[in-house]
Parts: C-alpha cells; sequence; structure tokens
C-alpha cells in the first residue's frame, strides 16, 4: 500500500521543518543570524492513466489521467538574508551593515570566512578581532594609546593619538559580496564560507558600489521574527498530526482485508 | 456467485488508490505551490452476453474503476516571506521553468539566484523571462519585482534609476486539467497543449510572499475517514459473502441420514 509510504515522507518532511524552524528560534537573539526556512517539493508521479490515451479507434483521447503522487521531499534549507535590525550596544568596536555584504574574516587554517557579525574586539597585539579571536581581513591595528576610535559609514578606521589634536587614520575595513548570498554554507560560529553556488567573492569599499555602509556602536539582529516561526510551528506540528492519521487509516484498511482470511 | 467478490474488490482496489492519493495530498500539506488531486471513479458495467441466447435477459454487474484524478488549481493562501526573491501569482498564471526535460510550468514562486546570478527553482532550474534566462548582476540591489513580472534593480551606486532585468513569462493553459503533474512542483504540458501567454493586465505578481499549498486539511482528513469506512464495509460484505458460500456447502453436503 503506497499511501503508508507517503504519509512516512511527509512525517520525515515536518520533522525536518521543525528542526529548522526550533534553529530558527534558538538563534533569535543571535546576532547576524539569517533565517531558514525549508522548502519542500512533490515526488514523482506514477501516471497509471495517462492523458492523451486513445481510447477509440475513432481517436478519441482521454482528457485527464490518474495521477498518483509518491509523497514530498525536502527539497532545500535556503537561508533568508534579509536585513536585520540594528541595535546600539555603544562599544567602539562593534559594527553593523546595513546593507548588502559580509566582513572577511582570517581563519587560523589560512581560508576566509564571512560574517554579518559586527561584535568586533581587540587583541593583545591591538588587532581587531572577532569574538572568536580571529582577524578580520585586511587587519586593522590600533595603538593601545588611541582615545576615541570611529569608524566612518565608509569604513575608515581613525583614532586621535597622544600629542595629536587631529584624528589618525589607522586602516580602512572593506566588505565582501556574493552574487547568490543565499548559496553561502553556514559553518557555525555566525560565519559562512564560499561555496560553487555563491560564486567568488567581490570585495568593495563599503558606501561604494552597491555595498552597505557600517554602523559603528551597533549590532545587527538576527532577522527571525518570533510570530512568523510560531505559526510555522504550529502548522508542521498538525501536518505531522494528519500524516500519522493517514497511517492509521492505510493500517486499518490493510487490517480489515487481512480479517478476512479465517 | 463469484460476481460480488469481485464487485467487492473493484471497489477495494479503488479506494485503496483513493487513499494514495490523499495521502499524497496530506503529505505536501506545507508544499509550496502544490496542487492537490482528487479521484473521480467510475460504474463499469460488464459487456452484457447476447441477449438472444437467453430465455430471460441476462442482468449487467456493475463494477467500480477509477476514471481519473484531477488537480484542484484554486489558488493557495499567501504567505509573506519577506525575501525579494519570493513571488506569488494572484489570480490566473505559472511560471515557466527550464528544466533538462524541457519545459515545466509551477506555481512555487520560491526563487533564488544561482552562482551565475541567475533567477532559478529551488531545484536549480532556470526561471525563463520573456528574453531567455533573467541574470542579475553582482552590484545589483534592491530588487522590486512589479506587478506584471517585471524585475527592476537598482545598480551599483545608482541611487536614482531602475534598471530592468527583465520580465517573468507567465502563462496560462485553457483546459489545466490536460497538465501533468512531474513532481518538483512542477506540471507538464502533453504534446498538442499550449501555454498561452497572460496578458500583462492580467497578471498580478505579488513580491515577498509564496503560495501555499491548496490542500485542505478538513477535506481530506473526512475523505480519509470515509474510505477508511467504505474499505471496512466492503471487507464486512465480502465476508458475509463467503459465509454464506461456505454455510451453503455445508449444508448441501449433509447428506440426509
Amino acid at each position: 500500500m503506497r499511501a503508508l509510504h507517503t504519509a512516512a515522507t511527509g512525517m520525515m518532511a515536518q520533522e525536518l521543518n521543525v528542526q529548522v524552524i526550533s534553529n530558527n528560534i534558538a538563534n533569535m537573539r543571535t546576532t547576524g543570524y539569517k533565517r531558514q526556512r525549508a522548502e519542500f517539493q512533490d515526488l514523482l508521479y506514477e501516471h497509471v492513466r495517462r492523458i492523451g490515451t486513445q481510447t477509440s479507434t475513432q481517436g478519441n483521447i482521454l482528457p485527464v489521467g490518474i495521477d498518483l503522487g509518491g509523497g514530498v521531499k525536502t527539497v532545500g534549507t535556503p537561508r533568508l538574508m534579509t536585513q536585520g535590525t540594528l541595535s546600539p550596544t555603544g562599544a567602539d568596536l562593534n559594527l553593523a551593515i546595513r546593507g548588502e555584504g559580509f566582513f572577511k574574516v582570517l581563519m587560523p587554517d589560512g581560508t576566509f570566512t564571512y560574517t554579518r557579525d559586527g561584535s568586533f574586539e581587540m587583541d593583545a597585539q591591538g588587532r581587531v578581532v572577532t569574538a572568536q579571536g580571529n582577524v578580520i581581513q585586511p587587519g586593522v591595528t590600533i595603538p593601545n594609546n588611541a582615545q576615541s576610535i570611529s569608524i566612518s559609514p565608509a569604513g575608515q578606521v581613525s583614532a586621535t593619538l597622544p600629542g595629536s589634536s587631529n584624528a589618525t587614520v589607522l586602516g580602512q575595513l572593506v566588505l565582501t559580496r556574493f552574487v547568490n548570498k543565499a548559496g553561502l554554507q553556514a559553518i557555525g560560529d555566525n560565519l559562512f564560507v564560499e561555496t560553487p553556488a555563491s560564486g567568488p567573492p567581490q570585495d568593495g569599499v563599503p558606501n561604494t558600489d552597491g555595498f552597505g555602509d557600517l554602523q559603528q556602536g551597533q549590532l545587527e539582529q538576527a532577522n527571525v521574527e518570533a510570530v512568523t516561526e510560531i505559526t510555522d510551528l504550529i502548522a508542521a506540528q498538525r501536518a505531522y498530526e494528519m500524516n500519522g492519521k493517514v497511517i492509521t487509516a492505510a493500517d486499518q484498511m490493510q487490517q480489515s482485508t487481512s480479517n478476512l482470511m479465517r | 456467485m463469484p460476481n460480488a467478490l469481485l464487485v467487492g474488490l473493484s471497489r477495494q482496489t479503488v479506494l485503496q488508490r483513493q487513499l494514495d492519493i490523499v495521502a499524497n495530498n496530506i503529505a505536501n500539506l506545507n508544499t509550496t505551490g502544490f496542487k492537490a488531486d482528487n479521484a473521480v471513479f467510475a460504474e463499469f458495467l460488464t459487456s452484457s452476453a447476447r441477449e438472444e441466447q437467453f430465455a430471460a435477459p441476462d442482468r449487467r454487474v456493475s463494477f467500480v474503476q477509477d476514471r481519473m484524478s484531477w488537480h484542484d488549481m484554486r489558488q493557495g493562501a499567501f504567505e509573506h516571506t519577506g525575501n525579494p526573491f519570493d513571488v506569488a501569482i494572484d489570480g490566473d498564471g505559472m511560471l515557466v521553468v527550464q528544466t533538462a526535460a524541457g519545459e515545466r510550468y509551477t506555481r512555487n514562486g520560491a526563487l533564488q539566484i544561482n552562482n551565475a546570478g541567475e533567477l532559478v527553482t529551488a531545484s536549480g532550474d532556470r526561471v525563463m523571462g520573456d528574453s531567455g534566462p533573467i541574470v542579475l548582476q553582482l552590484t545589483d540591489r534592491d530588487v522590486v519585482i512589479t506587478k506584471d513580472g517585471t524585475i527592476k534593480v537598482r545598480e551599483g551606486t545608482n541611487l536614482t534609476s531602475d534598471s530592468t532585468r527583465g520580465k517573468l513569462r507567465i502563462v496560462t493553459f485553457a483546459d489545466p486539467q490536460q497538465l501533468q503533474k512531474d513532481g518538483a512542483n512542477t506540471f507538464k504540458a502533453p504534446d498538442g497543449v499550449t501555454p498561452q501567454p497572460v496578458p500583462d493586465a492580467n497578471i498580478n505578481v505579488v513580491q515577498g510572499s509564496v503560495e501555499k499549498s491548496n490542500v485542505r486539511s478538513i477535506i481530506e482528513m473526512t475523505q480519509m475517514i470515509a474510505l477508511t469506512r467504505a474499505y471496512t464495509d466492503v471487507a464486512t460484505m465480502l465476508q458475509q459473502q463467503s459465509e454464506l458460500q461456505r454455510n451453503s456447502i455445508q449444508q448441501l453436503a449433509e447428506v440426509p441420514a
């Protein structure tokens, strides 16, 4: 009986759906987190009576056929790369990107990762690093006697050094963008890596050529909306239950058949 | 005598197939752009034996046969997603998708961009515009899809004027029942069925939303209850029939003392 297996695909899909939703809810307060959504598609169909088959020698054809579907499959969990709201923190090295782009981060193994999480800190050498201590690219070093660090929307880092009344430029921050940012792969720690689907990285100066601008003293919140997630969760749970009922129904039908035999 | 068994069997086969259809609908409760299927049954009469050979006319026995399944093409509810590449088509019309096996048609507007900047479905197949695939540039931002399906972007640092990247090709069919489901939320047009373009004035594309599955869970659940009951009833009938046969065999075989 096909219905049993069809309902099983439905239950598996909804289980995965709940998994995706729960991850979104768990990351509601994660800086720079982008919500995911499970995308489903129907499986292949068996065409029991094929449309267009001849039904008589006079050339009459079937206007409609019988299509039996095989259930549902998960096709992907695309990430919604929409802008999260900015929340002020007041910290000098907290940055939020308003618009397109990612910060580039140098990993200990020499590879690059990309993030929207701009909660940066200074390490012992005065370099600007992420919360995990990885250096951002291109690196900016801030002398330990620097005062009132300011970062312009275009990414210029400047500070006032002792003995000088003018601000000294310490470095320029760069953003990276991708043709298909939804194709980036999340590797945890709010970091993304390039994939064949994302296209190659393109560096650029903030606030030019379609890159976003930088907001100092702000952090980008997750773009998870509680209402959406909860309604999706309810829908997923009900769908799961109903698929369970189909299994019960198929089981009952088989049982009444097997009861025929005595 | 065996007619009753065979008639019952024909009903049960059909009910099982109907449950398959209901199960597929329920499995796709949360599938974007999914259209529900429904089964239609027909009475199937045995060809009568030639009547002139019998003193009394032959009685015809009717069986059940599943005749067709039809697509419920009514519109599903729209869900707001906020994703600029999600489109829902309000009213008539389908998106055209270029797959390896040829053109397919879909109501699933959860679209993405691939690494070449082309507009694709979740399975990676290109979505067709009026003049070929729709390609976005790296520096494009603020994507706007207008009511008639035109895709407009702001290019680079240009703050004032829009650039057009193409227009979604939206088609309709004289009889959508002729379309065949091809999996992956797509429909296939059989030979001889050609899509008609929807006039611009009738297109109503909603950006940032997707069309949910149009499966009505209450209908599917009641249908499922009804068909399980019908199946059990037929099973009871078959059981009584075989009981009848057994009794008659036993009683006829009793030799009077």
